[in-house]
C-alpha cells in the first residue's frame, strides 16, 4: 500500500488524497508533525527527504517527493483510463504540464499566504496576496472562456486533469491567506466543480457543495 | 451620491452567474450578497451572513428550495429567507422572527439587478429591448465609480472583434451608473451599454451587455477582444486609482433580529394577521378540494413542515388547516380541506362558498408539530386526510435526502389527496388502501414492529386512528419523545364543571377560575390576550408553563410523559386538580 508523509492540514497533501481518493487507491497516512512541531525540518525527516518538505510517497519502496510530482505519477500508475494525465494527447498533455507549472505559481502566492497566516511561515504576505490576485485573474479569465466553449476544465478536454487537481486546493483554501475570492465568478463555479468530482474528499476548511444538476432521463435536455 | 445610489437599482451579477445549486457571492455598495437560483427559478438576494454566527451563506449548500448555513446547519427557505431548521434544537420549530434580510431581484438583458432600497424598475434600455444581445465579460476594478464610467466613456472597440480596427464610437447617453457607446465602421454599427456596478468605495464591477450577437466563431472573437479591451482599460484606471485619495469602505448597516418575545396584545381573540386570495381551488380527491392561497401584499411568512393556519371563514367561524407544501416551494400557502359528514358549517363553507379569487383571512403559520431533521430514519403515518402536514414533510425529507416513508392509509384510490405529490414523491410512498380498523391495527402492528434508537414517528389522522397508534406504539415499547401525533380535534371528553385559581407569576395577578369557564377565557377577561387557535385542545398553541400546582390535562396535544410531568398546560381546556396554579405568564 501506498505510504504518505502526511500533514491534515497540507495544501499540497491534500492534492494526493484528493487524487488518491477519485482514483480509488487505498493508502496509508504517516502523520507528520508539521505545526508546531517542524517535523518536516528534523534531520530525521531530511533522511526521507533532504529538502524538508512534505507529501513525500513511499509505493512499495519507490520513493517520491514534491506534490505535483507525486501527481504526475499517480495518475500515470493508477488511472487506466489515461484521462487524469492524458500522455497520448500532445495538446492535452502540453496543457497540462502548462496549468501544473501554473500551480507552482497559486501554491508560492496564495498557498504561502496561508501558511503564513496559519501556520507560522515567514513570507511577504503582501507580495504573496498580490501575486495570487494576478494569477486568479488570468485563470478567471481563462475559465471563464472555458465555459463559454462549454467546457468546464482547466485543459482543453472534457475531462478534469490532474491540473485541476492541483491548482483547486491552492484556489479553495485561499481566503485562510487572506486572498478573497469574491471577484472571480468564473473560479468559484469552477472549484464547485471539482467539489463533484466522483470520489471527492474535503480537507478542514473545505465544504461540500449542492447536487449537480441531475441527468434527464426523459430525452429532452433538463434546461 | 451613496445615497441616491441606494435609490437605484444595479447589476449585482448576471444569469449565468447562477447554475443549478450554486450560491453566489456578490457585493454591492459596501454589502456581501448572497445570490442563488432556486428550484423554481426564483432568484435570491440576501444579506450573506448567517443569523446564528454571521458565517457567509455564500459558502453554504442548496438543496434547491433551502439553503443551509455550513457552520452549524441553520436552514433558510427560498424566497422569504425565513428559518425553517436548527439541527441543535432538532424537536423545536424555530420562532418565526428568525428571518434573513433580503433585497429585491428582477432579471433583464441577462443581468440580475437588486438594490438597497431601489424606486421603481430596473432601468429600460432602448437599445437593448427586443434585440439579441450579448452579455460581455464582466470585469472587476480596484477603482471607484466614477474613474471607471470616466473612462469608459473613451472606450474604444472594434465592430468585428479585430483588435486592429478599432472603429469611431460615440456616446448615446450617459445616465447614472449606465452609458451607451456605438461604434460605426464600413456602415455597421454595434452598441454597447455598460453598466458599472458600485461594489464598494474603491471597487467596481464593468457589466457590458452588446445590443447585437455575433454568430459562429465572430461570437467568440468579439468576446475575446472585449474582455481584452476591458481588461487593459481597467489597468490604466487602477494605476489612476493608486494616485488618487484613499476612500474609506463603505459600511452597511446590519439590521438586527427582533427577540421573540410572547405576544401580549389586548384581547381581541384570535387574530388573523394576514389577507391572501384563493389563487386555486380544486378538486383533488373524493371529498376534499384543494386551495392555493397567495398573499395580498407582502410575501407570506415561512412556514415549517407541520405549521398549520387558521383560516377565517366569511360565516365567521375559524378553522385550522395544516399547510400542505414544503418550505421554500412557492410564496403560497396549499390547504387540503375534507368536506366534513357533520360539518358544523366550517369545510363546507371552504367547499361550496369559497371560490377562486376570494379574500380570505388567516393566521400566520404556526408550528406546533415540527419535523426533527436528525432522525435516522422518519416514519409518516397518514390517515385518510391527515396526510396534508405529513406531506409538506415527506416532501422536506425528500428534499434534504433523507431515509423516510409516507405510509397513508385511505379508503380507495379516489380518496387519496394531491396524487400528483404522491407521484413525485414514487417509492417512498406506502399506500394501505381500504383496510378495516382490524386490518389497520395489524398494518400498524407491523409498522412498529420494533422500535429504533433515532427513529421516529408522526402521525395525523382521525381520532381512533391516532388511540390506536398510541397504544400499539406503547405495547411494542417505543419512547414517548419518538412518537409525534396531530390530532384534528379533541377526543376526550372535556370537564369543565371545576374552579381554582390561578396565579399568574410575571403578571403579579392572581385569579378566580369559575366551573363552566376556561383559564383561556379567563386571563381574556382581565386583558391578557394569549395566542389560541383550536380552542379545544388539539393545537397546542396555548400552552403556558407550569410552575406550581397539579394539572388536570384534558387536551390530546401532550403526551403521557408530559402529561405526568406537570410542566406545561393547555388553557382552552385543561384545568387543575390542586386549589391554585401558578404559571409562567
Amino acid at each position: 500500500m501506498i505510504k504518505i508523509y502526511d500533514y491534515i492540514l497540507s495544501v499540497n497533501c491534500y492534492k494526493q488524497r484528493l487524487m488518491m481518493s477519485i482514483l480509488d487507491v487505498p493508502f496509508e497516512s504517516i502523520p507528520i508533525d508539521f505545526y508546531p512541531g517542524w517535523e518536516h525540518k528534523s534531520e530525521e525527516f531530511k533522511k526521507i527527504n533532504p529538502l524538508g518538505h512534505i507529501p513525500v510517497i513511499d509505493d512499495d519502496g519507490f520513493m517520491l517527493r514534491d506534490a505535483h510530482a507525486i501527481l504526475i505519477y499517480l495518475a500515470s500508475k493508477y488511472d487506466p483510463t489515461g484521462l487524469w494525465y492524458p500522455t497520448n494527447n500532445p495538446e492535452l498533455i502540453g496543457e497540462t504540464a502548462q496549468w501544473m507549472l501554473f500551480a507552482e505559481g497559486t501554491t508560492n502566492t496564495a498557498s504561502a499566504a496561508r501558511l503564513h497566516v496559519n501556520l507560522g511561515y515567514e513570507f511577504d504576505i503582501e507580495a504573496c496576496r498580490a501575486g495570487a490576485h494576478r494569477l486568479f485573474r488570468v485563470l478567471e479569465e481563462h475559465l471563464w472562456f472555458r465555459e463559454q466553449e462549454n467546457l468546464g476544465w482547466v485543459c482543453s478536454g472534457e475531462q478534469p486533469t490532474i491540473a485541476d487537481i492541483a491548482i483547486f486546493p491552492d484556489v479553495i483554501l485561499s481566503e485562510e491567506g487572506g486572498v478573497a475570492r469574491i471577484d472571480y465568478p468564473a473560479l468559484r463555479r469552477w472549484t464547485d466543480r471539482v467539489k463533484r468530482i466522483p470520489g471527492f474528499v474535503p480537507m478542514p476548511g473545505i465544504f461540500p457543495v449542492g447536487d449537480a444538476r441531475p441527468i434527464s432521463h426523459e430525452g429532452e435536455a433538463n434546461a | 451620491m451613496t445615497e441616491s445610489l441606494m435609490n437605484l437599482w444595479h447589476p449585482i451579477a448576471s444569469a449565468e452567474d447562477l447554475p443549478y445549486r450554486h450560491i453566489f457571492q456578490g457585493q454591492l455598495l459596501g454589502r456581501e450578497l448572497a445570490v442563488w437560483r432556486a428550484d423554481d427559478d426564483f432568484v435570491n438576494v440576501w444579506e450573506n451572513r448567517c443569523l446564528h454566527r454571521g458565517t457567509r451563506l455564500s459558502i453554504g449548500r442548496s438543496d434547491g428550495l433551502e439553503l443551509r448555513c455550513q457552520y452549524h446547519g441553520w436552514r433558510y427557505a427560498n424566497r422569504s429567507a425565513g428559518c425553517t431548521y436548527i439541527p441543535a434544537h432538532p424537536a423545536d420549530a424555530p420562532a418565526r422572527t428568525i428571518c434573513n434580510r433580503t433585497f429585491p431581484s428582477v432579471e433583464r438583458y441577462g443581468l440580475i439587478w437588486s438594490g438597497e432600497e431601489p424606486t421603481g424598475e430596473p432601468p429600460e434600455i432602448a437599445a437593448l429591448e427586443n434585440a439579441e444581445t450579448l452579455l460581455l465579460r464582466n470585469i472587476a476594478v480596484n477603482a471607484p465609480l466614477n474613474l471607471v464610467l470616466g473612462h469608459l466613456a473613451n472606450y474604444r472597440f472594434s465592430i468585428t472583434g479585430d483588435p486592429d480596427n478599432l472603429a469611431t464610437t460615440s456616446m448615446d447617453y450617459q445616465d447614472g451608473c449606465s452609458l451607451s457607446l456605438t461604434a460605426t465602421c464600413d456602415g455597421k454599427k454595434s452598441t454597447v451599454v455598460f453598466f458599472v456596478q458600485p461594489v464598494d468605495s474603491n471597487r467596481s464591477v464593468i457589466r457590458g451587455v452588446l445590443s447585437n450577437s455575433p454568430e459562429g466563431a465572430e461570437r467568440l472573437l468579439t468576446l475575446r477582444h472585449h474582455s481584452a479591451e476591458l481588461s487593459r482599460l481597467r489597468d490604466i484606471v487602477e494605476l489612476e486609482a493608486l494616485d488618487g485619495p484613499s476612500l474609506e469602505p463603505m459600511v452597511a448597516t446590519i439590521e438586527q433580529v427582533p427577540i421573540a418575545l410572547p405576544e401580549i396584545t389586548t384581547p381581541s381573540g384570535r387574530k388573523a394577521a394576514l389577507r391572501v386570495q384563493v389563487l386555486r381551488k380544486w378538486a383533488t380527491a373524493e371529498g376534499v378540494v384543494g386551495l392555493e392561497l397567495e398573499s395580498i401584499g407582502e410575501p407570506l411568512p415561512t412556514h415549517q413542515p407541520g405549521a398549520h393556519i387558521d383560516v377565517h371563514l366569511p360565516n365567521g367561524l375559524v378553522r385550522q388547516y395544516s399547510l400542505t407544501n414544503a418550505p421554500g416551494e412557492g410564496s403560497l400557502y396549499r390547504l387540503g380541506v375534507k368536506l366534513e359528514a357533520d360539518s358544523r358549517g366550517g369545510s363546507a363553507c371552504l367547499h361550496e362558498t369559497v371560490k377562486e379569487g376570494d379574500v380570505l383571512a388567516i393566521s400566520e403559520p404556526r408550528n406546533n408539530f415540527p419535523l426533527r431533521r436528525d432522525a435516522v430514519k422518519t416514519i409518516l403515518i397518514a390517515g385518510g386526510i391527515g396526510v396534508t402536514p405529513l406531506l409538506s414533510m415527506a416532501q422536506t425529507l425528500r428534499n434534504n435526502k433523507l431515509d423516510y416513508e409516507l405510509h397513508y392509509f385511505a379508503q380507495t384510490d379516489g380518496h387519496l389527496a394531491f396524487p400528483e405529490v404522491l407521484h413525485e414523491l414514487g417509492e417512498a410512498v406506502v399506500l394501505h388502501l381500504g383496510l378495516s380498523p382490524d386490518e389497520t391495527s395489524q398494518a400498524l402492528t407491523a409498522l412498529l414492529a420494533g422500535p429504533q434508537p433515532a427513529m421516529h414517528i408522526y402521525v395525523c389522522g382521525p381520532g381512533p386512528m391516532l388511540e390506536a397508534t398510541r397504544r400499539i406504539a406503547s405495547e411494542a415499547d417505543w419512547p414517548d419523545e419518538a412518537i409525534h401525533f396531530e390530532y384534528f380535534k379533541n377526543t376526550i371528553e372535556v370537564d369543565s364543571s371545576s374552579s381554582f385559581e390561578v396565579s399568574l407569576a410575571r403578571s403579579a395577578l392572581t385569579l378566580e377560575v369559575p366551573s363552566g369557564k376556561t383559564i383561556l377565557e379567563v386571563l381574556r377577561d382581565n386583558g391578557i390576550a394569549l395566542m389560541s387557535s383550536c380552542e379545544q385542545g388539539a393545537c397546542g398553541t396555548c400552552e403556558v408553563t407550569v410552575i406550581e400546582g397539579e394539572p388536570e390535562h384534558q387536551d390530546v396535544y401532550l403526551n403521557d410523559s408530559e402529561k405526568l410531568a406537570g410542566q406545561r398546560i393547555m388553557t382552552c381546556v385543561s384545568r387543575a386538580k390542586s386549589p391554585r396554579l401558578v404559571l409562567d405568564i
